[in-house]
Parts: C-alpha cells; structure tokens; sequence
C-alpha cells in the first residue's frame, strides 16, 4: 500500500477518479444537510463545488450546522461553510450569497455547466425551481430533505424517472427567523419564540458560547451589536444558571420591556404593522390560575412565569440542563407563560396552557444526526447517478435507487433505510410530462415583437392548430386565450416579458389530440432576434381530468390543512430566512406518505 | 445526557463522525483514545485534521478543532495505543464506541464491556460498506403510542427481543388511549454472533435472496485476525461461502467481481459511508443515552451502492 496514492482513487478506480476530479458540481443550500453534504463532497475530491445560500449564520443553527461557530453568527452561510472546510480541500470552491432563484445571478445557462445539482434546501419553491431548471437542461438532480428523525434522498433523471413535482407534496410549515424574534404576527410565532429560542437557551443545551475570536466582520458597529446580543444573552443565563431569584424581575424587564423597545426603535419594521407595547410594570402577588385549560390573565401570565421560572432554577444545578417536554410541567409552564407574555405586547390572541401543550409538542425540532445520515446517502447516490462506481455496469435510471429512513421513523424494525428504485415519470405530471425548451431573443426583438405574432410563430413552428393560451407562470399572468385577447398588440416588452420568465403555452383546441403543453424560458441573447427552439411538441390524447390543469401551480400557493400560516404565503417582500430548516421538508418521497401520518397542525422546525 | 461519560475509540472517519454528531448534540463527556499519527490518507475522509498536520498526532491536530464546536462538552484526550490499557480503565464510561478494529480486539473489548456492563458499540468501513455491531446485555426500551384496537400482547417479538409490560393511558386532552411499551432486547456478544449468528427463519426467501453480498463478506472479514491488506479474493470467497451456510443464505447470490471489489476495499475509509454509519451510531448512542426509542439490536450493513441497510438480529 502506497502512501501517496489516493484512497478515493484505488475506491472508484483511476479514471472514474479522474471524471471525479474534473467534475463540477452545484450544492444548494448550506444549512443543515447543506453544510454536512459540502463537507462529504469536498473530501470525496469533486474538482469544483459551488455552493448558494441566501441565509446568514442564525444562533439557532449551531446545534447541527456544524460548520458554523457562535463567531459566525450574522455571518452569510455560504462563504462561512467554505472556509470552514477550506483546510480539507482539494476543489475549487465558490461561495454565492443569493437566492437560487435569481435569474439575473443564476440565469438557466449558468446552471448547465454542472454535472449534478444537489437539493439542500428548506423549501418546496426552491425545490420546485431547481426541479425545473433541471428539466429544462436535462440535468441530473439529487433531491433531499429532513424533518426530525425522517429523511429521504431521490435523484431525479430528467425524462426517465419520476420528478420532484410527480406527486403532491405537502407545503412544509417554516417560519422566518426574523418573523419569530423580530415581528410575530401568530401566536404560533410566540410558542416557537419561547420554545426554541427562550427556553432552549436559558435552560436547554444551546450547542455552542461565544468565542473570544475573529467575528468576522470589519464593521465595529456589526460587532458591538453581536457582542452586545451575545453579552446580554449570556447575562441572563448566568443568572438562571447562579439560581439567583432575585435576578428574575431583571429578566422579565430584558425581555419583555428593553428588547421590545429596541425593536420598537426599529422603525422601518412598524411602517405596516402595528407595534408592540412593552409589558407594563406588573406587581408579582403569586397568586396562579389552575385552571388549564382557561386563558389566563396577564397578571396571572406574569405570576406563573415566575413560579415556573423558580422551579426550573432550582433543578438546573443538578440536572445540567433541561430539555423542553410537554409533559414536564415546568418546561410547559414557562414557554406558555412567556409565549402569551409576548403575545399580549405584540397584540396577539392568548393561548391556554392545553392548547399550547399541544402546539409545542408538535413542533419537530431538527436533529443533526438524520442530516448527517441524508448527506450521506445523498453523495453516494450520486457517485452511481454519474456511473462513477468502479466495476458497475451503468445503470439504467430506473435501477438506481432513492432512499429514506425507516428505523427510526417507524416504518420497518428490520430496516435501517429503505431503498425502492426509482419509478418512471408520471405522464400527469405537469412539470415534466410536458414540452421543454430555451427562447433565445434580444432586447431589439423584445421591443419589436408583438404577443400576437409570438403566438403565431409558436403555432406555426410546433403546429398548433387551433387556439392557445400563454400564461407568464413567473407571475401567474395570463397572456391572452381565446376569450382574453386585450394583450394581444402589445410588445413583450411592454409586456414586462424579460430574460428568465418561463411563458406557458396551452392548446385549447377542442380535439381528442392536441399539442403537448409547453414552456418556454426566456433568454436574453445579444445577436438573435427571436429564436424558437427546435423542440419536438408531441400530440397526446387528452386526458379527462378531474382537477384543473394548472394545479401544480395552485399547489405553491394553497395552504395544507391546519391554522398555521406559511412561509410561502407570507409577505413576499419580506426577505426570506427559514427559521428551520434547509431539512424541514415534509415533502416525502410516495412510497413514504402512506406510513408517515402527520397530525394536523404539525411544525417542523427547531 | 449531559451527566454521560461516553468513549469513543480511535478518530478515524467514523470517529469523527460520531465525534461530531455526539459534541453537537451536548453530551456530557467525551473522551477520546487514538495512537495513530495522521497520514495523507485520513485528508481525504477526516475533517479534524489538515495538510500541513501530516505526521503529528491524530488527536494533538484534531484536538482544538473538536473543542471548538461545543465548548460545552467536557472533552479527554488519551494517545496512548487502547490496547496497552487495562481493563478497569474501560469501567469508567458508561458507553463505549469503538471504532476500526480487528477481530480479535473487538472480541477482547467486548468481553470487557460485557465484565463491567457497559453499552458497546462497534462500527467499521469497508470502502463502500460499512457495518455497526451493538451489544447492550440487556436493554428495556419504552415506547409509547397510540392503542389500536387490540391491545399490545405481552410477547416475543423476535430471537431477542420481547414486549415484558405494557401500561395503558388515557390523555385527557386528546380523548385517546396510549401504551406504554416496554420491550426488552437482549443482545448476543460478538464472538458467539460470529459463531452462531444466523438468518434461519427470520428473513423471507425473497429478501434472502436479494440480500447484499456485502452481509456474508463483512462477516468474513472478521475471520481474519489482523491487517486484511493482503488479503486476497479467493480466500475471501472461500470465508464468504462459509458464511453464507451459517447464516442460510444461498451460496450461488456471492458474485465473484462483488467479492473482488471487497477484497481490495477491505477497511478502505470513505467519506460518505462514515457520514451514514457515523450518523446511524451517533443516533442510537443517543437515543439510549436519552433511552428515548428502541435501540438497533445487533448487526446493520450498508451496502453503500445500492443504499441498502438492514438491520439483522445475529
């Protein structure tokens, strides 16, 4: 055994090694599976890794991110994971702190130099996005998620197997992080403030203090904010931790008087919301409220916050820490407490204690191990995707296997995961049973060019021969079908049709056969006008259906059963940051659904 | 969980794996036992260690790098070979992950464990496989979850392991029955598994049949007592064949270019594998210690190319 030769090389044989090495790959996402996947990429020698995050660095991710210290905190997910691996590496990584979804940074012939895409994402519109994009290059996609001690990975073969849109996937229930400490609009938003942020670092194991080094940051005004968040935090749990109950009245004010009137000083945040009321001063008399299943007084609140907050005082020496349990009294009381303590001062509706009980139990916290298990499985996955396994036979797509937990969700005893092959593309799909391909046009042509004569020359190149309908699926704007014809002379321009929009295009000729759907996405070229792909349009029956046919569409936007509101739906001028996580998907593979059974109402996130 | 004072054996890419999964999630104590000096080979499935730390000690380049994800968690570090140390050193912990071993250790160290009843796990790579062995002696393990409309009988579920009580509970708030389930797993040591182990009657003739090579191959390897460098595929056929009679699976499944590939892969360490067998590990350590779940009870293969990952009772 030589030293010098590569372990991975004599593994996958020289020259699969070799392919390895000059091939380039794109991980989306650096959050929980994200940072464990760059880490299993880097060491198997992948010659380049580019990594896209739009996230910085939250308090809450360092229990499992692994690549992230409390120094890095406020730091942008994507460079941070990158040099934290750096002193491993042997690829050419590159860091893009942007949303995955950018048209203008990632247009879709930036994504065609990869030879895979890795999914690492927190959300279905990413998911869905990427999907497409793969579609459109005829790019090999590995698809994961986590939620809890579930997880799957699913490679996706574009045109050979099954698509990340072939079957329904539930909305995943995310909140953004600035949404929970910042601008609660629910009391959900309250429960999770006081569960996982509150509790979990005044008495639970918060994974990580501060570091005494580098911030990361040049900005002495970004620093002092850091430490000062840090330095208060720190306060607080020095006095849980010292048992001193006097110290409790000072808690009380921090969190709820002094940290609301800093966001209260915030001012941008209130232009449309109405502000929060620091907690009046309240005169602790002990007398608590037993029954449970009321909602108490804020009087009563303040009074049993205190109380719980003594008890859990009181154990903490001997017990280290203490976890949040629904069934712990103690635990329960303080997050209700201080979850409608903060609900009364942003105005929001008082929860009982039963009914917070059964909120916070069915929050799924995000666990490190089933990312670390995910990525696992999703980078060896790909080595076969690729044919890069040393005396394997390429295998055909619908060989290669998807795999998810079953141990340890409670599916098989026998099974640690299982591992089904993958199943051919459902042709009701309506990403990717359909036409696909790329419309090259100039910034001349979109100023010349009219709706109508775009129209025309879609039905004559791909012989449609009645009438379509052409909607802008970036907006969900329809163009003009057979009863809307009022955009008809305008110019794409005046259109707002740019570089990046995906046009749809229907025939809604009344035929046993008709055109195949077809998308088209917009790219803006210098020299050609306007250049229609040549693309096969297919004739295909039509299929009596009994939902309407731009229900993957109306998928993103319903909401699933239960009261919670999500991420997807929220005020999308908000910038975006998933509480958790990059892995809270509760988009399971099918052969999952049926045994996983999630109750109504079910968060998943930290 | 935090009050746990857990070992793990040798930092290698499982070690670090598990090290990183169990300083995460806040365990109590970890101490770490590793003599060996950091080669060209560790950089490219370790990431405690760096380039210019070839040649020093594993745990002296991997050291602060541990600590620094969790200054929380109480953490030793020991250099010396775990073979030189005496038995006693061992009944300090209250579990024990080894990984990388020979045979032959793995059988000396369980017997220890089991002298002192110490929760042993025991993980290993084999280039695109992995196993984990896990002996608890005896272990309860409650489980709680919805009543159905029969109830729970107290029974034998399997070779080892066995429902012992089951509790009923009304939840008020949900209007619903509960059982508490208490199922008792006992454990086989390591060496009477590799004796005795079989799948007789416990898998269908289907899975039999479709079973991974790599089951019979990874008990073979464990009849070599020491470096499994030379070892050659022949020979390995030869250990595999026996295996496959012992555990009941057809002889005629073992395919010679599987077997090939085994035989040069033989305690190969690859990245991916040790983040799924590392993870696996790290889960189970704890769940046991937070005795949340039913433990893995006793044997898991992964067949790292077509994902496979069974868990047999041996």
């Amino acid at each position: 055994m030589s030293d010098t030769s590569s372990v991975n090389q004599r593994l996958l044989g020289s020259e699969n090694y070799q392919k390895l090495r000059n091939s380039g790959v794109l991980l989306v996402g650096a959050g929980g599976i994200g940072c464990e996947l760059l880490k299993n990429l880097v060491l198997m020698g992948f010659g380049s890794i580019d990594i896209v995050d739009l996230d910085t660095i939250d308090l809450s991710n360092l229990n499992r991110q692994f690549l992230f210290r409390h120094r890095d905190i406020k730091q942008p997910k994507s460079t941070t994971a990158i040099k934290a691996i750096q002193h491993v590496s042997n690829s050419k990584l590159t860091a893009h702190t942007a949303n995955i979804m950018d048209v203008e940074t990632f247009p879709l012939s930036w994504f065609d130099q990869f030879a895979i895409i890795f999914n690492a994402l927190d959300n279905l519109e990413a998911r869905r996005y990427v999907n497409q994009m793969a579609q459109f290059l005829h790019k090999p996609l590995l698809e994961s998620g986590t939620a809890g001690f579930d997880g799957y990975i699913q490679p996706i073969i574009p045109g050979s197997t099954e698509c990340f849109d072939c079957t329904t996937k539930e909305t995943p229930k995310t909140f953004p992080v600035c949404t929970i400490r910042s601008t609660p609009s629910q009391p959900i938003h309250c429960i999770v403030w006081a569960k996982n942020f509150l509790f979990a670092q005044l008495f639970a194991s918060s994974g990580s203090t501060i570091g005494d080094g580098d911030l990361g940051t040049d900005n002495p005004e970004e620093i002092k904010r850091i430490q000062q968040e840090t330095n208060e935090l720190l306060e607080l749990q020095e006095y849980v931790r010292a048992g001193d109950e006097s110290k409790i009245p000072e808690i009380i004010k921090k969190i709820f008087v002094q940290d609301i009137q800093k966001l209260l000083a915030i001012e941008e945040l209130w232009k449309t919301r109405e502000k929060p009321v620091p907690l009046p001063d309240i005169e602790v008399d002990g007398i608590v409220n037993t029954d449970l299943s009321s909602v108490w007084t804020i009087q009563e609140q303040v009074n049993a916050f205190v109380l719980s907050t003594q008890r859990l005082m009181k154990r903490l020496p001997e017990e280290g820490q203490i976890e949040f349990d629904k069934d712990d009294q103690d635990t329960l009381e303080f997050v209700t407490t201080a979850a409608n303590i903060r609900a009364h001062i942003f105005k929001l509706p008082l929860k009982s204690l039963f009914d917070i009980k059964q909120i916070a139990g069915n929050i799924i916290p995000a666990i490190a191990t089933t990312n670390a298990i995910i990525s696992g499985l999703s980078a060896l996955a790909s080595l076969r995707v690729l044919n890069l396994i040393k005396n394997q036979p390429e295998a055909k797509a619908q060989e290669l296997n998807m795999a998810f937990t079953s141990k340890a969700s409670n599916i098989s005893s026998n099974r640690y995961i299982s591992n089904p092959q993958l199943a051919h593309p459902n042709p009701k799909c309506p990403v990717c049973s359909i036409a696909r391909g790329v419309l090259h046009v100039s910034q001349e042509a979109l100023k010349t060019t009219t709706l109508s004569e775009l129209i025309q020359k879609i039905q004559e190149k791909y012989r449609f021969e009645g009438e379509v309908s052409i909607l802008d699926k970036s907006t969900q704007r329809l163009l003009a079908d057979y009863d809307f014809e009022d955009l008809l002379d305008k110019t794409l321009a005046e259109l707002n049709l740019k570089h990046g929009i995906i046009l749809s295009i229907s025939d809604e000729s009344v035929a046993d056969e008709v055109r195949c759907t077809t998308e088209f996405y917009l790219d803006e070229v210098k020299d050609a006008q306007l250049r229609l792909p040549n693309i096969e349009v297919p004739l295909v029956k039509v299929i009596p259906s009994t939902e309407e046919t731009d229900d993957a569409v109306g998928a993103i936007e319903s909401t699933a059963s239960g009261e919670i509101i999500l991420d997807a739906l929220e005020d999308k001028n908000e910038k975006k940051r998933p509480l958790e996580d990059e892995e809270s998907s509760s988009s399971l593979p099918p052969s999952k659904k049926s045994a996983t059974t999630h109750d109504e109402g079910v968060v998943i996130l930290d | 969980m935090r009050s746990a004072k857990v070992l793990v054996i040798n930092l290698g890419a499982l070690g670090t794996e598990i090290t990183k999964n169990l300083v995460l999630s806040g365990v109590g104590s970890l101490s770490l036992i590793d003599s060996h000096i950091v080669g060209t080979q560790d950089l490219e499935s370790q990431f405690f260690v760096s380039k210019d730390e070839v040649g020093t000690k594993r745990l002296d380049a991997a050291a602060s790098r541990i600590q620094d994800m969790n200054p929380r968690v109480e953490l030793n570090f020991d250099k010396d070979d775990f073979r030189t140390k005496p038995s006693s050193y061992f009944q300090q912990y209250n579990l024990i992950v080894a990984t990388d071993l020979h045979s032959a250790d793995i059988v000396k160290l369980n017997a220890i464990s089991r002298r002192f009843s110490v929760p042993l796990f025991v993980a290993g790579l084999n280039g695109l496989s992995g196993y984990i062995f896990v002996d608890l002696i005896q272990f309860d393990a409650t489980d709680e979850k919805l009543k159905s409309s029969m109830a729970t009988p107290l029974k034998r579920l399997s070779q080892n392991r066995e429902v012992i009580e089951v509790i009923e509970h009304f939840n008020e708030e949900q209007s619903k029955t509960f059982e508490r389930i208490v199922t008792r797993n006992i454990y086989s040591p390591f060496e009477k598994m590799l004796k005795e182990g079989s799948l007789k009657g416990k898998l269908t003739r289907r899975q039999l049949k479709r079973l991974t090579n790599a089951v019979p191959l990874t008990l073979a390897l464990f009849d070599y007592d020491d470096e499994t460098s030379s070892l050659n595929a022949q020979d390995l056929r030869e250990k595999a064949t026996e295996k496959c009679v012992q555990l009941g699976l057809p002889v005629e499944n073992l395919q010679q270019k599987y077997i090939e590939q085994f035989a040069e892969q033989a305690g190969l360490e690859f990245a991916p594998v040790a983040a799924v067998i590392g993870g696996a590990v790290a889960q189970d350590v704890i769940n046991i210690l937070g005795k949340k779940q039913s433990p893995l009870n006793n044997f898991i293969v992964l067949d790292a190319i077509t994902l496979d990952m069974h868990i047999f009772e041996l």
